[in-house]
């Protein structure tokens, strides 16, 4: 069973993903932003983090930071409404940038191939 | 033997001839006959005084005033006896001299073959007939000097009528030199008249071959600078002979002129006295009005002169009055070649203007007006000279009703000559700065005959354009050039012609001509500038709204592109529970549909977001060097395929040399690629799709230019001036902000996007990108 930890501010979201995602056998976690997605990191140890970009608090960019000074390995997935912060160097730390749809099929199949499932 | 009873018949018959009206001669002969018959004579002479020698006997009878009876021939002493008197020593003779007081008109001879005895009674008959006689000739004498002197009279009476009946120089001159040929009967006369400008005597009048006699001038002149008359007789043997009579006007003390008469129309050709006399008579009679005369034509020609300039000022005043109604560049233009070509204004048959282009260094034909063949030409002024009105009025009737383009109006604006040589006679006007008059076929200069390298298309034998083109035969061919002035610089330069009427133009007319052009030159040249101010002003004012426009669509772009995020994460959690829903509903229930239907339309709100935001996002582009050809060659093949399988016809025209630009070849790549389809689509499978790509340059840059075309039908023209506008088009799904991202990627590219739209047939979008190097010129501008 893959751990998925969940990183938006956006209550909505963060319900439709772990749904979907739980659908799909994995065990999913929520964080509100960055700062709760860190202290989560170590206590949840989750397989992959979808991080959204823009959240209060701290947001995704400098969440993937602080992320990457510990864990090298860890695929996680920028999630944004737009595909606005490509332009970004700090996003190539990322192992994919994924702009939010409703449909949901090309989020999974992205997560599935960093997890090796596919 | 004397019958005395004949006393009475020979006295009444010589009272009958002295009284008659037969000639002279005659009266005399029959005079002599009477006496001859009466006195049984055997010879009765009249001895002339001209023809009796003075050394001889009958002289000392003249002076001794003495008639002379000789009644034995024999005894008579025979010295002092000429030869030729001696057949007049008959037996018998007698010699009455004829005289009075004052002067001697011959001798009466009589002369008997033998010895005759006088009677008292026949010697006082004898004087008497002798007195008779005398008598006759003097009255004689005295009736021809009057006559004559009655003649002359009535020859100056005649010279003063005819001087005083005419104030005009030549034909006075004419008629003084023929009354004097008619008065001194002289073969030829010559009258001279000082030039006041250069104080040399000229001739201007002549009868006869004065001037083959060497010196008839020196004579002329010793005249004039001494103010003597003069009377030369020259009888040489080595040159011919020649008589001359020379007479000044004399006016007040100056000196006018000469006035001299040569060869006597007689025998001797020699004049005498009395001749000079008449001259110096009729020289003083004139003398008063040829100064008349002169000063007279003096004052004319001024007053002519004056007219003139006074007319050319109000021409001027007129013509300028005209230009001045207008400050539109291409109406003042055809008002100066209209005032140029009336007949109220400076009346030439033609005329072409050429102005001066700055920045291709060239001499461009403007606008010519003129009519096209000598029928047109017949026609107009037939037509101009019924029209009434000052010039400026004809000029603007003539604004209100342009000629339609003549054959030599879009002629003369294909000429275009390089500036930098001047052989063509257009462009050595400009160079020199000075008018050209050439009158063909008199003078033809040698550059003439040299051919422009180029632009002139120079060839005939004239070697020049405008004599190869403008006229129909180049060798004929007269015209003249004056350049037009602006402030201080040549601006063009005006050619006229008079190819119909082959009127000669005068350095007068050039001069008028030069006149005009100055004040027409800066007449053209403020209208140009205030074109050029009006094209500023309208690209200033063009400019502003852009700015203003793309102050608007920013704004908006920052406002929605909030919107969008807002927006954005509510779309994507009701999309995603609606699939879920969707997919936690039987196939069969008809709530299926529903969910469908929140699906799709959230789809599309999600793509309406994506585009508003790719639209706003400010990406900062990576410019390179890029193949516009490779660009659009590979958004045709993200289409391809489709059209390939479809029924729309693609056609391609590329030009072989394509300049690169600096462009970020993925936003042209998907600019061309939305172009193309949206073309694709409009045509909903059935037409024509054509992309065009070629270079051109435009005021020294060089662009790359494409063009998309379908034959889609074309837009609706109310929505065209809004097709670049994002929230416009979202209204239309069809077009989607395709248009308005492609006018972002183009505009960012310095490039310009224009559309052609042609309602019912079709939409062409030209772009138009700067070279590479014209890219870099302008960044680093």
């Amino acid at each position: 069973m893959k751990r998925i930890l969940i990183v938006d501010d956006e209550e909505s979201i963060r319900f439709l993903y772990k749904e979907e995602l739980e659908e799909e056998g994995y065990i999913v976690e929520c964080a509100q932003n960055g700062e709760e997605a860190l202290e989560k990191l170590s206590i949840f140890k989750p397989d992959l983090i979808s991080l959204d970009i823009k959240m209060p608090v701290m947001d995704g960019i400098e969440a993937l930071k602080r992320i990457r000074e510990k864990e090298r390995q860890l695929p996680i997935i920028l999630c944004s409404a737009y595909g606005e912060y490509k332009q970004d160097l700090t996003t190539w730390a990322s192992d994919a940038y994924v702009v939010k749809c409703a449909d949901l099929t090309a989020f999974k199949s992205i997560i599935r191939k960093l997890l090796g499932l596919s | 033997m004397f019958n005395p009873s004949n006393t009475y018949d020979l006295l009444k018959s010589i009272i009958q001839l002295s009284t008659s009206s037969i000639p002279i001669q005659v009266k005399l002969d029959r005079m002599l006959q009477s006496i001859s018959g009466a006195f049984q004579s055997d010879r009765c002479l009249l001895l002339k005084p001209e023809k009796i020698d003075k050394s001889g006997f009958l002289s000392r009878l003249v002076s001794e005033k003495k008639p002379l009876w000789v009644e034995d021939g024999a005894s008579f002493q025979k010295e002092n006896i000429l030869s030729e008197e001696e057949g007049l020593l008959c037996p018998t003779f007698a010699c009455i001299p004829l005289y009075d007081e004052t002067s001697f008109q011959g001798i009466l001879y009589m002369g008997f073959s033998k010895r005759y005895k006088f009677s008292p009674q026949e010697v006082d008959l004898l004087r008497l007939v002798g007195e008779a006689m005398g008598g006759v000739i003097r009255n004689d004498d005295l009736r021809q000097k009057a006559e004559k002197t009655i003649s002359e009279l009535t020859a100056l009476y005649e010279i003063g009528k005819a001087v005083t009946s005419t104030l005009k120089l030549a034909d006075l001159f004419e008629s003084i030199v023929a009354m004097g040929l008619k008065i001194l009967k002289a073969k030829g006369g010559v009258l001279r008249i000082e030039d006041r400008r250069t104080g040399e005597l000229k001739v201007k009048c002549n009868v006869g071959d004065y001037h083959q006699n060497p010196l008839d001038e020196k004579i002329a002149r010793r005249v004039f600078y001494t103010g003597t008359p003069l009377s030369f007789n020259h009888s040489g043997e080595e040159k011919p002979s020649f008589f001359t009579l020379c007479a000044p006007f004399l006016s007040k003390g100056r000196i006018l002129g000469t006035l001299a008469f040569y060869d006597k129309d007689s025998d001797s050709s020699k004049f005498d006295e009395r001749d000079f006399q008449l001259l110096l008579m009729m020289a003083n009679q004139m003398s008063c009005t040829i100064e008349n005369a002169l000063i007279h034509y003096e004052t004319s020609e001024m007053a002519q002169k004056h007219e003139k300039r006074v007319k050319e000022l109000s021409t001027l005043w007129e013509l300028n009055k005209a230009l001045l109604t207008t400050v539109n560049f291409e109406q003042r233009i055809l008002m100066t070649l209209a005032a140029i070509t009336i007949g109220d204004g400076l009346g030439f048959n033609r005329a072409m203007l050429f102005l001066v282009n700055e920045k291709g260094n060239t001499l461009d034909g403007t606008m010519a007006v003129g009519p096209d063949s000598a029928e047109e030409a017949g026609r107009i002024w037939s037509v101009l000279a019924q029209r009434k009105g000052s010039p400026s009025d004809l000029i603007l009737q003539l604004l209100s009703s342009p000629p339609k383009d003549s054959v030599l109006n879009s002629m003369v604006k294909d000429i275009h000559i390089p500036l930098e040589q001047d052989q063509c006679i257009l462009s050595k006007t400009v160079l020199e700065g000075r008018p050209f008059n050439i009158q063909f076929p008199q003078s033809k200069e040698g550059w003439l005959q040299t051919r422009c390298e180029r632009g002139c298309h120079l060839g005939s034998e004239v070697g020049c354009y405008v004599g190869e083109h403008l006229s129909r035969d180049p060798k004929a061919y007269s015209f003249a050039t004056v350049p037009l002035m602006g402030k201080g610089t040549v601006i063009g330069v005006i050619l006229v012609d008079n190819l119909y009427n082959q009127n000669p133009i005068t350095e007068e007319d050039i001069r008028f001509l030069s006149m005009f052009a100055n004040q027409a030159g800066l007449a053209i040249e403020n209208a140009s500038l205030y074109r050029n101010l009006k094209e500023v002003h309208q690209e200033l004012k063009e400019t502003q709204n852009l700015l203003i426009h793309r102050e608007k669509i920013a704004a908006l772009g920052e406002l929605s592109n909030s919107i969008a995020h807002e927006i954005k994460n509510p779309l994507v959690s009701i999309g995603g529970f609606a699939r879920r829903l969707h997919r936690a509903i039987p196939d069969d229930a008809p709530e299926k549909r529903y969910t469908q239907t929140i699906m799709i339309e959230v789809a599309r709100l999600e793509k309406i977001l994506t585009d508003i935001s790719n639209y706003t996002r400010d990406e900062s582009l990576s410019f390179k060097e890029c193949d516009l050809r490779k660009v659009l060659e590979d958004s045709l093949s993200m289409i391809q395929e489709r059209i390939d399988t479809g029924g729309i016809e693609l056609v391609k025209e590329f030009s072989e040399e394509i300049p690169q630009i600096n462009g970020d070849y993925f936003q042209l790549k998907q600019a061309f690629f939305n172009l193309i389809n949206n073309a694709y689509q409009a045509m909903r499978g059935q037409g024509r799709l054509s992309l065009r790509l070629h270079p051109f340059a435009k005021n020294g840059a060089y662009y790359v230019r494409v063009e998309v075309e379908d034959t889609g039908g074309g837009m609706d023209p109310e929505n065209l001036h809004n097709i670049f506008n994002p929230f416009y088009t979202t209204r239309d799904s069809s077009l989607g902000l395709g248009l308005p991202i492609i006018h972002k990627i183009i505009t960012s590219h310095r490039g310009q996007i224009e559309v052609d739209n042609y309602p019912g047939a079709g939409v062409t979008f030209l772009i138009t990108l700067p070279s590479k190097e014209g890219n870099e010129e302008r960044h680093n501008g």
